[in-house]
């Protein structure tokens, strides 16, 4: 019994000094510095986060152009990046109070993204959504879709459980045996899905891939290369979004990156957004 | 923003893109005194449109008893409060439209409903404006009043939701200025939901786009009128395409109802947006209300409805209204009988003005039967 007790102490000094040896993650103030490692991290809570450089990146409210945001909501979103030499990892975290992962009508997700020039060039695009003749690439990442990948189930029911649909046309008897009517049916009162938007899913991945050459341009990009995963924290948000390494960057080089956060409470969605401009970054020359 | 022209308001206003009128613009006139609220055009329209997943609160068309009724809740009346009190002078619009009136950092004024706005489709159903106090079913006009308003998407000339989305996602068809939201480009900001005065663009939670009324183009293009319109059991709608007022051509018939006669008025011209769904007010209803509610032709356009048992061509196209599925751009009358035209003058569809009157007697010695009527 009294070896027991004495134990205790030392079972809480042996969970302590992991902890306090757990130091504060270095920052860089002045660029996104992105750190050389064998594999990329792909969640949040991976532990190769912990040592790599925080840059602490302010983020302003887009009021440049209607529809504008006026008022100031998410202050700041602290960025890291790795990468494996061909990929680059970024993880995105963001005080939120308010979790806003459902769609509806006026109900907004939380959501996140990066920006790079398509192109590393001396003349940059314009850091809010690019420019003609000079894309960006955005890599979109947002809560209502990591939800739906996290298991929540793809129906009305799903978002309102107290709902009660009374039938839908395509689930009538006479079409069970006809998967392939009911299919085309269903199609038919879905004309985004039917066209393939990519906002209406069958979602397999919390990003989309896109590019930009302007304000209202944001179209898919030609290939999805981008994973993500988001995790909701005591603070709000911690997201990894991941993606082939940009045009120009590997070791020792620079180019630009830029961030946006929607904050779905607000009602913030296309570009009433908060938002940085380009930001340096830089891949750590390999040691 | 650009200065374009209304002519419902009579003035020259501030859009955000230039003036640019389609080749033709669909147009329509719902005879609200027809109206009795059945619900058919909803059950059509949703039937054929919205019967998918993610579709399911939404009533491209539907119909509401004012004044207490509302799809969503109170749509009219929160924006006419946000825009305050504003004042015509004859057929000018002195007071500011929801584009001039737009506040910084939003295109135009509006306002987003909430999930809740759209929980009763029903609320205000046959609700009266006023208590029925003992005796006053025998005094007419009667002091308390209901009138029912179908609604549809207007394809408005200068669309709100059009000029509201960042993305270009709306768009006018230059062949028929019809408004449609592009399934394919929309990413679901809702911007368009909040811009349209009117309510009529819906946002899809399934699919994360926002929808709208298509005006059944499919069938437009093929020469026929929506759902909504040849569904209606009370024959209170007609389709057809409209002309600018200067050239307006009596034998169009939204043109005659519109222009010539101006019996049919604008559904809250004040906001700007140039609605193309016309509406014969209700003859019993105040006229502030319907002041307010159609501009300041309502007055006018009920004398002329009120004396259309005088005037035959009115009175015949009325009962055009509903007898062909067919569009029927053109039309004359002959005598008693009033005919549907196609472009070419044509005759669609031939309806005479009078129905013979057959008299059965309740005892019938020819059949030799006696007939009873059920009280």
């Amino acid at each position: 019994m009294r070896s027991s007790l004495r134990s205790v102490p030392l079972l809480l000094l042996a969970l302590l000094v992991p902890l306090a040896c757990q130091k504060a993650p270095p920052t860089s103030t002045a660029e996104v510095v992105v750190v050389g490692r064998a594999s990329l991290p792909s969640d949040p809570n991976d532990a190769a986060w912990q040592d790599v450089p925080v840059h602490p990146a302010a983020l302003l409210p887009q009021d440049l152009m209607e529809p504008r945001l006026l008022k100031p909501t998410t202050a700041e979103v602290r960025v890291r990046a790795i990468t494996d030499g061909t990929r680059i990892a970024l993880r995105l975290d963001w005080t939120d109070p308010t979790k806003n992962d459902l769609p509806g009508p006026a109900r907004f997700s939380d959501a996140c993204a990066v920006q790079f020039p398509a192109k590393v060039t001396a003349e940059m695009p314009g850091p809010f959504m690019g420019e003609k003749g000079k894309p960006v690439e955005i890599t979109f990442w947002r809560a209502s879709w990591q939800a739906v990948v996290d298991g929540r189930g793809d129906t009305i029911k799903d978002l309102y459980p107290g709902a009660a649909v009374d039938h839908y046309p395509f689930q009538a008897a006479p079409l069970e045996k006809d998967p392939q009517a009911q299919r085309e049916m269903e199609a038919r009162y879905s004309p985004a899905r039917a066209l393939g938007n990519p906002m209406a899913g069958p979602r397999e991945r919390p990003v989309q891939d896109l590019i930009a050459e302007g304000p209202g341009t944001l179209s898919p990009a030609p290939a999805a290369g981008s994973a993500g995963r988001g995790r909701r924290t005591e603070a709000g948000w911690s997201v990894v979004i991941s993606r082939g390494l940009p045009e120009g960057l590997g070791p020792g080089k620079r180019s630009q990156v830029a961030f946006a956060v929607w904050e779905g409470s607000q009602q913030e969605a296309g570009s009433r957004k908060m938002r940085t401009g380009w930001i340096p970054i830089v891949v750590e020359a390999k040691r | 923003m650009a200065r374009v022209s209304n002519w419902q308001i009579g003035r020259e206003m501030s859009y955000w893109y230039p003036e640019a009128r389609p080749k033709r613009q669909f147009a329509a006139v719902f005879d609200i005194n027809k109206c009795i609220a059945c619900q058919t055009c909803t059950l059509a329209c949703k039937t054929t449109w919205t019967s998918g997943k993610g579709q399911e609160y939404m009533l491209w068309n539907n119909v509401e008893s004012k004044p207490y009724g509302f799809y969503p809740l109170g749509w009219d009346l929160k924006l006419l409060k946000e825009l305050g009190a504003q004042s015509w002078e004859g057929g000018a619009y002195q007071g500011r439209t929801i584009f001039e009136a737009a506040p910084p950092g939003s295109r135009v004024l509006g306002w987003r409903p909430d999930e809740m706005d759209y929980a009763n489709p029903n609320v205000g159903e046959d609700d009266c404006a006023g208590q029925i106090e003992n005796g006053a079913n025998l005094t007419v006009p009667h002091l308390t009043w209901f009138f029912y308003l179908a609604r549809i998407c207007n394809h408005c000339t200068y669309p709100a939701c059009l000029a509201s989305c960042p993305r270009g996602s709306i768009y006018k068809r230059p062949e028929d200025g019809i408004v449609l939201v592009d399934q394919g480009r929309c990413r679901g900001y809702q911007e368009c939901v909040k811009g349209c005065p009117y309510k009529k663009v819906f946002f899809n939670p399934m699919t994360g786009t926002s929808e709208k009324c298509i005006a059944c183009f499919p069938k437009m293009e093929a020469g026929l009128q929506p759902q909504c319109f040849v569904n209606c059991i009370g024959k209170i709608r007609l389709a057809g395409w409209i002309s600018r007022p200067e050239k307006a051509q009596a034998d169009n018939p939204i043109d005659y109802l519109v222009h010539v006669k101006k019996v049919a008025l604008p559904l809250f011209p004040q906001f700007g947006l140039e609605p193309n769904v016309y509406y014969i007010p209700p003859i019993h209803a105040p006229l502030p209300f319907l002041h307010q509610m159609f501009g300041p032709g309502a007055a006018q356009a009920i004398a002329t409805y009120r004396a259309a048992a005088k005037d035959p061509d009115l009175a015949g196209l009325l009962g055009l209204f509903g007898c062909t599925e067919r569009l029927i751009p053109r039309w004359r009358r002959q005598g008693d009988t009033v005919m549907g035209l196609d472009e070419g003058r044509k005759e669609i569809v031939r309806v005479p003005m009078r129905e013979p009157i057959y008299t059965l007697p309740a005892v019938d010695n020819k059949y030799g039967v006696v007939r009873t009527n059920c009280p």
